[in-house]
């Protein structure tokens, strides 16, 4: 499996410059108080392993990888591992990013806060792929990329009509007091979708033909 | 003699197109050169045998084990081109190398640079920037480089001018040197398996129509020239197909020796794996 993480890395080689490029724009512009970054390098490390799906079809590297040992479960492991890699890589960066902007601006550390500057983002965006990867493998990189926009637009519409029939008030503040829970409960819902969208993606892909 | 590969009844049903109760064995030290025309079925076949394609019935066997239940086993000891290029073209040889490495517990670097440097290979640029024919090489220098014991070709010298077609036909003959090993090689190029191939397995529409040994197929088959009051004369069961051209009959016989003691004709052309494959296909019966 290692050679198939190895391999998405050095796909998106090039690609890391202008994430790196981007931290460095971006950062600037944090620093000056301009722009929160945090959702930025997370959702960009995503969008970026993205990519590597189109080189595999454009690559026909999807019929090659069956051949390999273990080819086909460790190719959705690989996929997975890697992003995680990349997303853990980003995730210390704007933690860092995060910690240098709140010492700038208050000469104090305050951690809750840069947790929830961090965690969030992480989270949406480990969502986001929880979502799309096993898209991607069932319909392939175009479908489920505009498939997706299309759920994401549909649920948008739906849950601001419900929103407006229904009083959300009591429900949110009974979610208030779980807000001393929210560092545990977050990273279990975290593991629990993504490895829900591992298996997900490992069914699908262990059927498919190329 | 032990078989390295062995399908049993193999079929597989598409809207158009089906694979119908293949038959193939390939046994130790042998190479089985697999021919047919586009779309006869020969990739869907090599496919099958790697799993790419699901929802086939019947049995494969490789190395005595089934391809499914033992694949990563199997995998371990099978080298694989595809007809497709399938390296992912922004890479180098060199990730290749590094990627490898990972993957098959017996990949050999050295080896893998060994067959770089033959085949004139760069190892730092980029895969897109290599001809059609490097490609094809780079592929082959993998699929050689973790010690296989069964080669998997699907159209390995396509692509190859004519020397380094030579050149990898040339490995392919030392590989099965080793006689533990074997190899399937599926082409177009039929002069190139005239040469090294000890089997001959002709698949057509998703059938195979024939499985012999190219030595038995070289000798024995031949091609037969006459005007046609002579073709009306022969027996039906002579023949296996023929072609009526402008001036004469091509007739497609299995036994030469036999139909010359028969009839008395004597000029029967030797035939080519081109030839059989052509009048197989276009002749009628």
């Amino acid at each position: 499996m290692l050679g198939l993480i190895k391999k998405d890395l050095l796909i998106i080689r090039s690609n890391l410059k202008i994430l790196i490029i981007l931290f460095l724009v971006y950062g600037v512009m944090a620093l000056q108080g301009e722009m929160d970054v945090s959702f930025v390098l997370p959702f960009m490390s995503v969008v970026i392993m993205m990519s590597t799906f189109s080189y595999d079809t454009y690559n026909k590297w999807d019929a090659y990888v069956c051949s390999l040992p273990n080819g086909r479960k460790n190719s959705v492991s690989a996929k997975y591992l890697a992003t995680i890699i990349l997303l853990t890589i980003t995730t210390i960066i704007i933690t860092a990013l995060a910690v240098i902007i709140s010492y700038t601006h208050t000469k104090a550390v305050n951690f809750d806060d840069i947790l929830m500057t961090v965690f969030g983002p992480v989270f949406a965006t480990i969502l986001l792929q929880s979502f799309m990867y096993p898209a991607i493998y069932k319909f392939g990189v175009e479908k489920a990329r505009i498939g997706i926009f299309i759920v994401i637009f549909g649920v948008t519409i739906i849950a601001s009509i419900i929103a407006k029939f229904i009083n959300f008030k009591s429900f949110f503040q009974k979610l208030d007091a779980l807000n001393n829970y929210w560092l545990i409960i977050v990273p279990i819902i975290m593991i629990t979708v993504l490895y829900a969208s591992y298996k997900i993606s490992e069914k699908i892909y262990k059927n498919k033909e190329y | 003699m032990e078989n390295i590969l062995e399908i049993k009844n193999l079929s597989k049903k598409y809207k158009d197109f089906e694979l119908k109760d293949i038959n193939l064995k390939l046994p130790k030290g042998m190479i089985l050169g697999f021919i047919g025309e586009n779309g006869a079925g020969k990739t869907t076949t090599i496919k099958a045998i790697l799993d790419i394609i699901k929802n086939y019935k019947g049995e494969i066997k490789i190395f005595g084990l089934d391809n499914r239940k033992d694949e990563k086993k199997i995998k371990e000891d099978i080298g694989v081109v595809l007809d497709d290029m399938f390296f992912p073209e922004i890479l180098t040889p060199n990730d290749i190398n590094s990627i490898m490495k990972d993957t098959y517990n017996n990949w050999d670097s050295g080896l893998y640079f060994k067959y770089l440097t033959d085949f004139s290979l760069p190892k730092n640029k980029q895969i897109k920037t290599l001809s059609k024919g490097m490609k094809k090489k780079l592929e082959i220098a993998a699929a050689l480089s973790h010690h296989p014991k069964l080669l998997i070709l699907d159209e390995p010298t396509s692509g190859l001018d004519p020397i380094a077609r030579n050149e990898v036909i040339d490995i392919f003959q030392d590989f099965i040197q080793n006689e533990e090993c074997g190899v399937l090689l599926s082409s177009h190029i039929t002069t190139d398996l005239e040469h090294i191939a000890d089997y001959i397995t002709f698949i057509n529409n998703g059938k195979i129509l024939l499985s012999k040994t190219c030595d038995e197929l070289l000798e024995n088959y031949g091609i037969v020239k006459c005007t046609e009051s002579e073709f009306k004369k022969l027996d039906k069961t002579d023949f296996i197909k023929y072609k009526k051209k402008k001036y004469e009959y091509e007739v497609l016989i299995e036994n030469k020796t036999a139909f010359n003691k028969k009839y008395g004709i004597n000029t029967i052309d030797k035939i080519t794996l081109e030839d059989l494959m052509l009048l197989m296909i276009k002749g009628v019966k």
